[in-house]
């Protein structure tokens, strides 16, 4: 029966094909999930802008969400059906590293590959991955440089520890920020590792205080290791400088724990320029007062770049992927409101930023002074 | 299909074929050859590369996680900066080596599994002496120790796993090697069975190429033995190779052609003897026609003498005659009835030399016959010459093949030898054409002489009947001329018996008139003896004709004796 409907809409939608119906873009994430929630928002809103707006090239744009929840099995299927379906102009998705790599190879497949482009998957692996894939968020290893710029250069910190996740990203983040810490005259005392089951920190905050303390501690980890390393530390009376990747986005809800957490991202809401001050107003008057994070705001410009891409070339898979393939290299880079995106050969944005956050009452700002 | 003709029924395109053929087969398996060890080794070396590569990464996360352990064991038991070190170093080995087995071809989702456990447990083992050795720092040993206890079991594991592993990777590779030593086994015999067909079609084709020589040859060497022997009936030589398809086209062509040679020798010597035979029966008739001409012209000449007699002895008599007409009248009489007879054996005579002036118009078109039958005749022995050029061309053609085929006999070594005699058959073969046409030749020649001696003859013949015609005419005309003579004789005679009985003074007229037909008669007699003459004449010339129909019968009978050899 579902099969039935896929099958009936597909075919609708290769109906519509002609140049009066409205032009499909496919939008694939957890939206079951809060942090799906910014993204699929944020697309709402620019795909209404830009009907309002008369359209492209005189037709509707139509979003078409399908829901991976944040598994990997999951988004291989969302991406057969959208592959398969030749009403489909391109993919905005997916939302995490996992599934995007795994779907990845599903959109590449010949012989009518559809372009795939994820705002927030941060994964180096998924750099070069396919000819059609891209994104527009800056890889985990852009994260660890500059969190050890902000250490050392902002707060003037000369010793520091890192408590990491043992898994890649975290062996990432601590690898690339050690490195950039120590070229920059910095001195690391301890890389102490943890794993999501580890129980305490105790023994590795004892040992650091011990040892004379630090100007700051790194957690290289996700949000629960950050608040298990902030609560142990409260408990101990610590109060070092916590710094973190964008993993430990959303942290800023437990309020008094996070407050003064410094938190690398791609992009925060209080981001100044004129694009992003419209951005930010518009979705706070379409969805109360609420303010997007870095995925909705790379979704909400992957929408107006592909708006750009098919008034262009028209609502053809191998014409946009060929223009986005430009954007940066033979075309202008595209100025969105998350900044500029130019695309490498290898479909990333290495020239975009990351901004260091501040924790500020139970708010993620953007740290004043970058 | 003329070309596919001239590219596989010559014996040189089938030796080129089949030798061809065999270097072709020895290729194609050296190929196959060369091709297998060439899979086989790459197949191989890719195979080992993947299990020294599993191998490698396996051992290398076994060494390294017992390298942490040990390393982190001996902090704990004795901390030190370098025991830390190798602790780190270690485990940051251990994590690269992960990274290698995800990388491994050929991975199931069972190792997939196994390798996230595996990465799963290691970091957990890292994770566990990471904070024992902070707890030993501490100088909470009781508690780093209880830590430390904690990695025995994943440690166990791990090590399970990746042996577990290592086992799974060494039972694709012994899949792995079988599938190799079936592919080895499948190209073996894909070799043995090229190189079978390659020695079987080897062996047909020399067969073939055997047989396409010798059966030939055979039937060729038995068509040149009948003809030699002078059997010319058609000889049927099958299919062959184009060589001696060339040499059997010849040998047809040439049966063919002596065939019809001396079938129409044959035909035009009895038809010669025919017409000989019809020209001396002619001949004979004309001069026994000649010989009653002659006796009649005598007798002419007889009768117009005692004529002018009796009309001397009238006009010396006139006068005394005048007085007595009766008398005159009865030499008149006696004059009427001697015309009467005259004109009478004239015109028989006439009758006869007619008769004979047909019968010589017969013999003119037997003769003209004859002499365009012994024309054609020498014509026919021109293109016998003609045929004997064309059948030395063609043996020494043969000669030549055949001296070619020795030479590539003499190429191909031992396996030529039975070829090399073969090809000394067929220039032997060769060289007696040659010389049964030069026989033949000197036959023709032989018979063209006599065909020669014939058309003189016959020349000769046609020039006497035309002397034989004239003479007749004139024979004729001269016997005419008597018969209106005499008719003139006759109605002088009638008008003189008239006179004699009328008038007397009629009687001058008479003699006058007598004197005429006295100088008539005269004349008579000199046409007469020219008739004679001629007819005489044309009885020597009949002779001569029948002589010359003797010839050409002799000549016919010789002609016929010459082509009798011959079976056709």
């Amino acid at each position: 029966m579902r099969r039935l409907t896929l099958l009936t809409a597909a075919l609708l939608l290769g109906a519509c094909r002609s140049s009066t119906g409205p032009i499909v873009i496919g939008v694939a994430g957890p939206f079951s999930q809060p942090r799906g929630l910014s993204m699929r928002r944020a697309a709402e809103l620019a795909i209404g802008e830009i009907n309002a707006h008369g359209g492209v090239r005189g037709r509707q744009l139509q979003l078409a969400f399908l829901d991976d929840s944040g598994s990997e099995d999951v988004a291989v299927r969302v991406a057969q059906r959208l592959h398969d379906d030749p009403a489909i102009v391109a993919v905005i998705g997916h939302l995490t590293s996992g599934p995007s790599i795994a779907a990845a190879r599903v959109y590449g497949a010949a012989p009518n590959p559809v372009v795939m482009i994820s705002p927030s998957a941060s994964s180096p692996d998924l750099s070069g991955i396919g000819p059609t894939i891209f994104r527009v968020c800056p890889s985990d290893l852009a994260h660890g440089p500059a969190l050890a710029r902000f250490a050392r250069e902002r707060l003037g910190a000369r010793r520091v520890a890192v408590i990491y996740l043992n898994n890649e990203y975290g062996r990432g983040v601590r690898s690339t920020f050690v490195k950039e810490f120590q070229r920059l005259g910095g001195e690391v005392i301890e890389e102490d590792p943890y794993v999501a089951a580890t129980a305490s920190f105790e023994p590795y905050l004892t040992r650091i205080r011990l040892a004379g303390g630090v100007d700051a501690l790194v957690i290289a980890g996700e949000r629960p290791g950050a608040e298990l390393a902030a609560r142990e530390m409260a408990a101990l009376g610590l109060r070092w400088p916590v710094l973190g990747g964008d993993a430990l986005t959303g942290i800023e809800a437990d309020g008094a724990l996070a407050e003064g957490m410094h938190i690398s991202s791609a992009y925060l809401w209080d981001r100044p320029g004129e694009k992003n001050a419209a951005f930010i107003s518009a979705y706070a008057r379409a969805y109360g007062a609420d303010h997007p994070d870095h995925r909705g705001a790379g979704a909400y410009d992957i929408i107006q770049l592909l708006a750009q891409a098919i008034a262009a070339v028209g609502p053809s898979r191998a014409a946009v992927r060929d223009y986005l393939a430009d954007v940066g290299r033979g075309r202008p880079p595209y100025d969105g409101v998350t900044g500029t995106i130019a695309f490498d050969g290898r479909g990333d944005v290495p020239q975009k930023p990351v901004v260091i956050g501040v924790v500020r009452g139970g708010r993620l700002i953007t740290e004043a002074g970058q | 299909m003329t070309a596919w003709r001239l590219g596989f029924d010559t014996l040189r395109w089938r030796i080129l074929l089949g030798f061809g053929g065999v270097i072709l087969g020895l290729l194609v398996a050296a190929i196959i050859g060369v091709a297998a060890l060439s899979t086989m080794r790459g197949a191989v070396s890719q195979e080992l590369e993947a299990l020294e590569t599993s191998s490698q990464v396996g051992t290398g996360i076994v060494t390294s996680v017992f390298t942490e352990i040990r390393s982190a064991e001996q902090y704990l038991a004795q901390p030190a900066a370098d025991a830390k070190q190798s602790f780190q170093t270690a485990a940051d080995d251990a994590f690269q080596y992960e990274k290698g087995l995800e990388k491994l071809a050929g991975l199931t989702v069972e190792d997939r599994l196994t390798i996230n456990r595996v990465k799963q447990l290691q970091a957990s083992i890292q994770v566990d002496y990471a904070l024992a050795h902070a707890l030993r720092d501490l100088g909470r040993t009781a508690e780093a120790t209880a830590q430390a206890a904690k990695v025995r079991g994943p440690a166990a594991e791990l090590t399970q796993l990746v042996s577990n592993l290592d086992g799974r990777q060494a039972e694709r590779a012994v899949l792995a090697a079988g599938r190799l030593s079936d592919l080895a086994r499948r190209r073996g015999l894909l070799l043995w069975l090229v190189l079978a067909v390659t020695v079987i079609a080897a062996a047909v084709i020399a067969l073939f190429t055997l047989a396409a020589v010798e059966g030939p040859l055979q039937r060729l060497v038995t068509a040149a033995e009948r003809f030699g022997a002078g059997d010319l009936r058609p000889v049927t030589t099958g299919k062959m190779p184009a060589e001696f398809e060339v040499l059997a086209h010849a040998m047809q062509v040439m049966g063919e052609r002596l065939r019809g040679i001396v079938g129409e020798v044959v035909t035009e010597a009895d038809r010669i003897a025919t017409s000989a035979g019809d020209l001396s029966a002619v001949s004979e008739e004309l001069a026994a026609s000649s010989a009653e001409v002659s006796t009649a012209m005598i007798e002419i000449s007889g009768g117009a003498e005692q004529q002018r007699n009796d009309l001397n002895a009238m006009g010396t008599g006139l006068d005394a005659q005048r007085k007595a007409a009766g008398e005159i009248a009865d030499s008149a009489q006696r004059v009427a009835r001697l015309g009467e007879e005259i004109r009478t054996v004239a015109d028989r005579h006439r009758h006869d030399v007619l008769s004979a002036g047909t019968a010589l118009l017969d013999v003119r078109e037997v003769v003209e016959t004859t002499s365009s039958q012994v024309t054609q005749l020498a014509q026919q022995s021109a293109s016998i010459d003609d045929f004997v050029d064309l059948i030395k061309r063609i043996s020494s053609q043969t000669n030549l093949l055949a001296l070619n085929a020795a030479i590539e006999a003499a190429r191909a070594g031992e396996h030529g030898r039975g070829f090399a005699v073969v090809a000394q058959e067929v220039r032997q073969l060769a060289d007696e054409s040659a010389r049964a046409a030069e026989d033949v030749a000197h036959t023709t020649s032989v018979i063209r002489e006599q065909v020669e001696e014939v058309t003189a003859t016959m020349s000769v013949g046609q020039a006497k009947v035309r002397g034989i015609e004239s003479v007749a005419e004139g024979a004729a005309r001269g016997l005419a001329e008597i018969v209106a003579a005499v008719e003139q004789v006759e109605k002088a005679a009638a008008k003189v018996t008239e006179a004699a009985h009328q008038n007397r003074s009629v009687a001058d007229e008479i003699t006058s008139k007598a004197q005429l037909v006295g100088g008539r008669s005269v004349s008579h007699a000199a046409s007469a003896e020219e008739v004679t003459a001629a007819a005489e004449e044309q009885g020597a010339s009949t002779q001569e004709m029948a002589a010359a129909a003797g010839g050409l019968l002799q000549a016919a009978e010789k002609l016929r004796s010459l082509v009798k050899g011959f079976r056709v």
